[in-house]
């Protein structure tokens, strides 16, 4: 075995390192949590979209805090004082070390593979109870609903699973409810479909999160999340006035 | 000296003529074939194709070829042209590698300043919500074009630090090919010319062009289609010009593990840019086709029965990112490869682990190959391809970790001392540590569903691209800045910089990502004042100046210390490499004789080791 420099087999830099390393870690993960907070949290889906998101924020703060403070301690414990002229310790590396480097991260990739298949699954999959036709086209939203119905906003009951089908009639768009978590395409020529089971009850704003040309900013929609009772009275209505107007024409 | 003397004023003449002249090729065609005269598209793309090729005229960069197709030989001119200032030399076609490098760098930093006041363009109108002076058509246009001039500016700095460095630290003459060196370098002048007249006609889709919007907007699509078209052309034949001179011309003893780290860098960066530049390519000229002539490559058309008889708008994709994720690494493995070259001179310590470090970097390259749909989690493909993508993207973080361990290995335990380069080499390691860490969670595809098309991802990608290349860019401009001009830069001006980027830089990264998780979309010309997100915005745009106005103090220090700067000598860092040891600025052959390599790169400390011997001098 390589005989190690000094200041790599000095004990008490490596102690005061993994100190400040755990300090660092902890403040760093409030910190994150606070800075990036992410919207996701009102829907079935949002739920593990948002907990893989704050598990990521902890893992993200122990590798900074690793590599940053490694790199900050060495800065100031192995500058240059006055007047010396010495060169650095003569140390080309270590195959240890190399080989722990890329195993553990390896393994991190693993696990984080199988966390991040399960919380797919759980992001992307629910029920069809509620079925709703959404459209997009430069620069608006249509929705539809099995029965006919029509409409300019979309109004779904709350913890219902709801299937969401796509269709873009001109350029490729995006759903996008911030606060339900995932977004998905809609591509011309194909359907694509969404499954989100709302589980707060308000008003948001559907953007699409796709840039397609000039009034893509302003290209939102209304989505209104309502008790059930609500949804069917309103249902009703829509049903109601539809059949009024095919009936005046 | 008459102005058109310069091959440039040459070049930008042949470029107009040939514009008109293609111009009317193709009308006088079109009347032929019994068609209406005008057609935009079609006669735009003519005149600009024959204007790239009248450019390239124009300059000369093809004079030399065009003399041996009919026999005429033609020797390798050296030196300024005769009975004219040293400086016009840049201004026309020029083989000395060294001179082709600087023209890569002072044309990308050029692009980088206009590409970055597009964005201090649009920064300002995002500053607070409403639209203030920006329409939002022409919103789309500056930060579309914000994109693709920011991005040819760094594959023309990449060129200039692999033109400029990779045959002097081999201890080579020249590059392989110096004619097509500088072919490489001059198709990219018409092929911005043609990326900005693009800006008067807009186009909106952002830097990835998706169809079916890129197939509809105006003609400024064909001028970006074409102008990428040709920059690809430069990276491809730069890239084999690289290559062959690193396999061929090292000079004895020089085996590929005792390179310099950053030929290593560069050899993976060109292996890229080699074979995956095709693609990119394809899909642009793919769009072309199918805005001209009417080939139904991406755009769905139903025949009566409503069955799609047309294209596939999600190939594209495919096809776009098979080039666009690689080209993530071009961006940045040339500057890893300068942040593990200047380390070392700067903790008088050896690299640790460089056969790890050189290896990383073939890693990342080959991994980076098969990890192209992460950008296409939300795109419609068949969701088991999410699960494909994310396991092959989380795999890019193991050997990108190697790098930055290995540099952890290297400052312990060394002499460290910080002038510029190495504040910027260290601030590099930070930033890029910021996009690092944020890659993986847009990998992991479920929480990318929600940050897919956010500010998360454009404070991502710009961490990333300034961590990994502008930084290391301007730490490896200061640090071989006296090597090419003989004087030193003005230290306080360089710390200065620094000082007003990195924490610029950082608050901006991070005020990009609260946006994002906010609900911030990317690519709005104005956003919702219920989001809540107007102070992070105007801490985004404040930052934005004050990077601009710091990268504004480097140029005038780089201009004023060619003139002023203290000599520099022949090795202020005391750098084992072979450009150092051969006088400032380097001789016009670079090295009087031959030299041999004798040890290890960057054994520093080892008492008594050498890396480099000159034939016959005996100085080391
Ligand atoms: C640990 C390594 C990295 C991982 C895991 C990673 C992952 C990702 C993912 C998943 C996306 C797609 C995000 C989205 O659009 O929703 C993305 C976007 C992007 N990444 Fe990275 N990345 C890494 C490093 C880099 C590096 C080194 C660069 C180099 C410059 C880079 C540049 C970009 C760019 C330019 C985009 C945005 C493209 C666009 O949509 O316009 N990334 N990255
Ligand atoms: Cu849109
Ligand atoms: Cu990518």
């Amino acid at each position: 075995m390589l005989k190690l420099p000094q200041s790599y087999s000095d004990r008490k830099h490596f102690l005061i390192v993994g100190a400040l390393v755990a300090i660092v870690t902890v403040a760093l993960g409030f910190f994150l949590l606070a800075i990036l907070p992410i919207k996701a949290q009102a829907s079935m889906q949002a739920e593990p979209i948002k907990w893989l998101f704050q598990l990521h924020l902890w893992l993200i703060a122990f590798l900074f805090a690793l590599v940053v403070v490694f790199m900050l301690y060495a800065l100031f414990v192995f500058r240059r004082r006055k007047n010396d002229d010495s060169e650095g310790e003569h140390f080309e590396g270590n195959t240890a070390l190399e080989v722990i480097w890329t195993v553990v991260p390896l393994v991190l990739v693993v696990i984080f593979s199988f966390i991040g298949l399960r919380t797919l699954q759980d992001a992307t999959s629910g029920g069809d109870e509620v079925q709703v036709k959404a459209e997009g086209f430069q620069w608006s939203w249509a929705f539809s609903y099995p029965n006919g119905v029509t409409s300019a906003e979309m109004v779904l009951p709350v913890n219902k699973p709801a299937l969401i089908t796509l269709q873009a009639r001109d350029v490729i768009h995006s759903f996008w409810v911030a606060e339900w978590g995932p977004k998905q395409d809609l591509v011309p020529g194909m359907t694509t479909s969404l499954h989100i089971t709302p589980t707060k009850v308000g008003e948001f704003q559907l953007k699409c999160a796709e840039l397609c040309g000039l009034s893509h900013w302003s290209m939102a929609a209304t989505v209104r999340v309502v008790p059930e009772e609500e949804y069917t009275a309103w249902m009703d209505a829509k049903l109601a006035e539809q059949n009024l107007q095919t009936a005046s024409r | 000296m008459r102005i058109g003397s310069l091959g440039l004023v040459r070049g930008l003449v042949g470029y107009f003529a040939g514009l008109i002249v293609g111009m009317a090729v193709v009308v006088i065609l079109r009347l032929a074939l019994g068609m209406s005269a005008w057609d935009q598209e079609a006669v735009w793309v003519g005149g600009l194709i024959s204007a790239i090729i009248g450019f390239l005229l124009g300059v000369g960069a093809m004079s030399d070829w065009l003399k041996w197709t009919r026999g005429i030989e033609t020797p390798l001119h050296h030196g300024p042209p005769a009975g004219k200032p040293a400086w016009t030399r840049y201004f026309g076609v020029d083989y000395n590698h060294k001179v082709i490098g600087i023209q890569y760098g002072v044309t990308g930093l050029f692009l980088l300043v206009v590409g970055g006041s597009f964005a201090l363009v649009f920064r300002t109108e995002l500053a607070d919500t409403g639209i203030s002076f920006l329409q939002p058509g022409t919103y789309n246009t500056f930060l579309s074009m914000h994109a693709w001039v920011a991005l040819a500016s760094i594959l023309l700095g990449v060129g200039g630090i692999a033109n400029y460095l990779v045959p002097l630290m081999i201890g080579a003459e020249d590059m392989a090919f110096p004619r097509l060196n500088a072919f490489a370098y001059w198709i990219n002048v018409p092929a911005i010319v043609t990326l900005l007249i693009s800006m008067l006609f807009g186009w909106d889709s952002g830097w990835t062009a998706y169809p079916p919007l890129s197939l509809l907007g105006p003609v400024g699509y064909q001028m970006v289609f074409l102008a990428i078209f040709t920059i690809g052309l430069s990276s491809i034949l730069g890239s084999l010009n690289l290559i062959v001179t690193m396999l061929m011309m090292r000079p004895k003893g020089m085996t590929l593990f005792r390179m310099p780290i950053l030929c290593w860098a560069i050899l993976a960066t060109s292996i890229i840019q080699l074979t995956a530049t095709q693609l990119i390519g394809q899909a642009f000229l793919m769009l072309s086709f199918e805005r001209s002539l009417g080939m139904p490559f991406f755009k769905p058309i139903y025949d009566a029965a409503g069955v799609n008889i047309g294209g596939q708008p999600i190939l594209f994709q495919h096809l776009f990112w098979f080039y666009s994720h690689p080209a993530v690494y071009v961006f940045v493995l040339p500057g890893l490869g300068v942040i593990s070259e200047l380390l070392p001179v700067f903790a008088r310590k050896p690299l640790f682990g460089y056969r790890w470090v050189a290896l990383s970097s073939l890693a990342i390259a080959l991994v980076g190959f098969l990890v192209w749909g992460h950008h296409m989690f939300t795109s419609g493909y068949q969701p088991y391809l999410r699960v494909v993508f994310m396991i092959s993207t989380l795999l890019v973080a193991v050997p990108t970790g190697v790098k930055f361990f290995s540099w952890l290995g290297t400052l312990w335990g060394g002499r460290l001392i910080f002038p510029t380069p190495m504040l910027f080499t260290l601030g590099a390691i930070s930033v890029f540590l910021i996009g690092g860490l944020s890659g993986p969670i847009l990998a992991t595809a479920a929480t990318d569903l929600f940050l897919h098309d956010t500010y998360f991802v454009v404070g991502h990608f710009h961490a990333t691209i300034f961590g990994g290349f502008v930084f290391p860019f301007f730490a490896a401009i200061y640090y071989w800045y006296p090597k090419i001009t003989g004087r030193m830069y003005n230290e306080t001006l360089g710390k200065l910089h620094f000082w007003l980027m990195t924490p610029g830089f950082w608050l901006m990264s991070l005020a990009q990502m609260t946006a994002g998780t906010m609900g911030m979309r990317r690519r709005i010309a104005d956003y919702d004042p219920a989001l809540g997100v107007q102070n992070v915005q105007l801490l985004v745009t404040i930052a934005g100046f004050v990077i601009a106005f710091s990268i504004l103090i480097m140029i005038y220090n780089l201009f004023t210390s060619a003139e002023i700067g203290v000599l520099a000598g022949n090795n202020p860092w005391r750098s084992r490499s072979p450009e150092w040891q051969i006088p400032s600025p380097v001789p016009e052959h670079s090295y009087a004789r031959p030299i041999s390599i004798v040890g290890e790169p960057y054994d520093y400390g080892l008492a008594g080791s050498s890396y480099v011997a000159m034939a016959g001098a005996g100085d080391d």
